[in-house]
């Protein structure tokens, strides 16, 4: 079992030797006047289909296709090569024409929503994981309504037993709104659980108002503020790191298609130029 | 006095306190059977004197002894086949096979790995619906009695009694019963040798026997001594190279002892949620830190926590399994002049079986043979064992979070554990995905579990060591394809009783509703129930690639770690 440190370096090494490589062979093409451009862009198309095939293999598990590590592995350092030739294939030039603009964009686009999403897969999971118990995203409304209900039944029966109304008022003032409240999209980067802390300072200074028993399910109400803390950032980062990937795929998709239009027009229309 | 929430116990509705042999091991067995048992050759000999007033002999063989009658070929223990009871012949006779005939003679699917283009294929037929089955039927092997108990019948008897490599038991001979008190698989497949009525006892019961009739207990332990007791010597490490003559008198001195409950499960769920303290307390001591060394403790089968104080409290310091022994650094440098007590504690976790060589034969026969080098190997224990680290996480003096939950909440029983690094889980359920494409659009685990240091045991089925869950399947469908091999149900041959699922302390079996074609649950023609069978993670063995969890994490998050190898998880923890 390597280290992730050791193969981190190593497949670093190798990318490096690697573009070092493709840089002097696509200088020493350059100046014999060789059709680097060409060369480069069949290069980049097979990276970016061998790039592509990752997502094919996670629809077919049951096939003995290296592991789905192995593959990210490769995705990621043989993404970083198919920016190097992106590079090279465009010289940073965007004014060949409105498809090649909308081409160097949508490459652009899909590099950087996978760098983003490789720096999300390694930024939120910890975050995830100190927040509290793990939970299953498809449950989390589920048990935000079970929060609402117990919260509900604590405030009434704060009232019922002790015939004060400050459990109640508060319920009615902040702790519904609150656990009504989704948590903002982008909440996980900003580190956001303000919140979370205001509605929990209210409620402690409530307690000069509550009694023995009121105490007790004002307590309780902690730590259903605690669960719906960490039930927010639960839903925030899980839901995060599920959307990065609905702007990753279908920018390639669409790439794809750009890539064939270019493609068919420089097969085309190439040698009249 | 009452609190508010109880009821007092004067309306309290009351029952009769509920007690050993309520439930008897067969509604069958009457006054008239345990009288002819007790005349028979086999009891005459044994004193019901001996035995307690409130665990009658008469009782025993009333309420934990039933009388089966097997039909020519018919399977009465299958090797590997997990087994609560043991068995007398009491009339006929029965035939231990030597050689193991094929899986499916004996109601088992033959497992194969299936080729690439196999896994296409199949993939192309998956079905639409969860747990769809078309053509759901008993294995050829196997069939139900009247009573609803399955029978499993040898397919080609004469092929199989016929050959030469097989061995017979006769009237009054015993077999099964170091199976059924040692927890541990059937090693032979027996089979009726035409008609053959055969007394069964369960274990409880067996033990009790054990425990006061002095000549059952001669008769079991000397068993216990020529069948297995020697092989076992002979395969620990210290006893390498003995003669058959000094191997003899150590066996012939060597006690055995269990400690804990045999069935630990019901009490592992009572004392899950428990304290650290509180489960402590509740685990047996087998030996006491600064007590003298008097004797090697060999475990033979479960599991046993070491540990030692720490200022008002115990601290877990690693755990010991099957072949593994205890006390031995002490005991060496005892023989060496250096008189050492214990320096730790060992308690059962669960059910343990212990063997117990006296220190005296050891420092007689075994010591003086050994090399310098051998006897420096053997101290080298001295020092602290490796023990298992948490992410990050650095062995203090107040020991680690990691291997306290492990071993509290009893996963290191698993073989196959799956452990989840949160700190790199991304939570996208490609693995849930994957296992569902694998097996019937339905996954066989859920990706929830305890958690500790940023690890999860996800819910899946851990391969135990020592899977309760095969004891007392009706049909044997759970099975384990070898000693150390995958546990799996054979979908075939699984009545959906439930009792595997029930038994399962981590409660990673779930019992799934069938669906046909149409997805349309399949009911039962007498009460219309859904017919139910067991799932649970079978490591993917049907599948080229291996578990499907495993290949299809991107981010390397996800192991099925042997517990037994602290290393390897230290390594996997320690990335």
């Amino acid at each position: 079992m390597i280290p992730f440190l050791t193969r981190r370096w190593i497949l670093s090494l190798a990318t490096a030797v690697v573009a070092i490589w493709l840089g002097l062979a696509w200088r020493v093409g350059w100046i014999a006047l060789r059709p680097v451009n060409m060369y480069s862009g069949w290069l980049l198309f097979a990276l970016m289909v061998g790039l592509a095939f990752f997502n094919a293999r996670k629809k077919l598990p049951f096939l003995p296709l290296l592991k789905a590590s192995t593959w990210l592995q490769i995705h990621i350092y043989v993404g970083w090569l198919a920016c190097l030739i992106f590079i090279m294939h465009t010289g940073l030039r965007f004014s060949g024409g409105r498809l090649e603009w909308l081409l160097s964009l949508g490459f652009i686009a899909v590099a950087a929503s996978g760098i983003f999403g490789l720096w999300l897969s390694r930024w939120i999971p910890p975050q995830l994981a100190r927040s509290g118990e793990s939970l299953i995203y498809e449950r989390i409304p589920v048990l935000r309504h079970r929060l609402v209900e117990e919260a509900k039944a604590i405030v009434t029966q704060a009232e019922a037993e002790t015939q004060s109304t400050t459990l109640t008022d508060y319920y009615l003032r902040v702790l519904g709104d609150y656990f009504a409240r989704q948590p903002a999209l982008l909440a996980p980067l900003a580190g956001d659980d303000a919140d979370y802390h205001r509605v929990r300072l209210e409620l402690t200074s409530l307690r000069r108002f509550l009694n023995e028993r009121e105490i007790v399910l004002a307590d309780q109400i902690g730590q259903l503020l605690e669960a719906k803390r960490n039930l927010d950032s639960q839903l925030a980062g899980q839901r995060l790191l599920k959307l990065w990937l609905f702007v990753h795929i279908p920018l390639t998709y669409g790439l794809f298609v750009l890539v064939g239009a270019h493609v068919w027009l420089i097969l085309n229309y190439a040698h009249r130029l | 006095m009452n609190s508010g929430s109880q009821p007092p116990y004067a309306q309290a509705r009351r029952h009769a306190a509920p007690e050993r042999w309520d439930k008897p091991f067969s509604e069958d067995m009457k006054e008239v059977d345990v009288d002819l048992l007790l005349a028979h050759p086999l009891f005459v000999s044994t004193n019901p004197d001996r035995f307690p007033l409130s665990i009658p002999l008469r009782g025993i063989l009333k309420n934990d002894a039933r009388i089966r009658r097997f039909q020519p070929g018919e399977v009465i223990v299958r090797r590997g086949d997990y087994g609560h009871s043991a068995f007398v012949i009491l009339d006929g006779a029965a035939r231990v096979l030597l050689r193991e005939p094929a899986a499916e003679q004996l109601g088992r699917r033959q497992q194969v790995r299936p080729s690439v283009w196999g896994s296409i294929k199949r993939w192309l037929k998956r079905p639409h619906y969860a747990e769809q089955s078309a053509n759901r039927g008993s294995a050829t092997a196997l069939q139900l009695s009247g009573s609803g108990e399955a029978r499993i019948f040898l397919q080609d008897v004469p092929g199989v009694l016929d050959a030469d490599w097989t061995v017979q038991l006769k009237s009054g001979e015993m077999f099964g019963e170091i199976a059924a008190l040692g927890r541990t698989p059937r090693t032979s497949t027996v089979v009726a040798d035409g008609d053959a009525q055969v007394l069964e006892i369960r274990w409880q019961g067996l033990r009790e026997i054990r425990r006061y009739s002095p000549e059952w207990k001669a008769q079991i332990d000397s068993r216990y001594r020529e069948r297995s007791l020697r092989r076992h010597l002979a395969e620990t490490p210290l006893l390498y190279n003995l003669s058959e003559e000094t191997l003899g008198l150590i066996a012939d001195a060597t006690r055995f002892e269990t400690f804990g409950e045999f069935d630990w499960q019901s009490a592992y769920s009572r004392v899950r949620e428990a304290g650290e303290r509180e489960r402590l307390e509740q685990e047996p001591l087998i030996a006491r830190e600064g007590d003298y060394p008097n004797g090697l403790l060999l475990v033979r089968s479960g599991f046993a926590r070491v540990s030692n104080r720490y200022n008002h409290g115990e601290r877990t310091e690693s755990y010991i399994g099957k072949g593994e022994a205890f006390g031995l650094a002490e005991i060496v440098s005892g023989w060496q002049g250096k008189v050492m007590p214990l320096r730790r504690s060992l308690r059962a976790l669960g059910y343990v079986d212990i063997l117990f060589i006296p220190t005296a034969i050891l420092e007689e026969h075994v010591f003086p043979r050994l090399t310098a080098e051998q006897l420096a190997a053997l101290t080298k224990d001295l020092s602290p064992p490796a023990a298992v680290v948490g992410p990050g996480a650095v062995l203090d003096e107040s020991g680690n979070t990691f291997l306290e939950f492990i071993v509290a909440q009893r996963f290191i029983n698993g073989r196959a554990t799956m452990l989840i690094d949160l700190d790199r889980c991304t939570r996208c359920d490609d693995c849930v995905r994957a296992c569902a494409a694998t097996h019937d659009n339905n996954p066989r685990f859920i990706r929830q579990g305890p958690e500790s240091s940023g690890v999860m045991v996800a819910s899946a089925c851990m391969h135990c060591v020592d899977p309760v869950c095969m004891i007392g399947c009706p049909t044997g469908a759970i099975h384990r394809e070898s000693i150390n091999g995958q546990v799996e149900i054979n979908p075939e041959t699984c009545i959906g009783c439930s009792v595997c699922a029930q038994s399962c302390p981590y409660g990673t079996i779930q019992m799934v509703a069938l669906h046909d074609e149409e997805g349309l649950p399949i009911v039962t023609e007498e009460t219309g129930a859904p017919i139910r069978r067991a799932t649970k993670c079978d490591l993917c063995i049907d599948q080229p690639a291996g578990p499907a969890c495993v290949s299809a994490c991107p981010h390397d998050a996800l192991i099925r770690a042997d517990m037994r190898s602290v290393d390897d998880i230290n390594r996997w923890l320690l990335r």
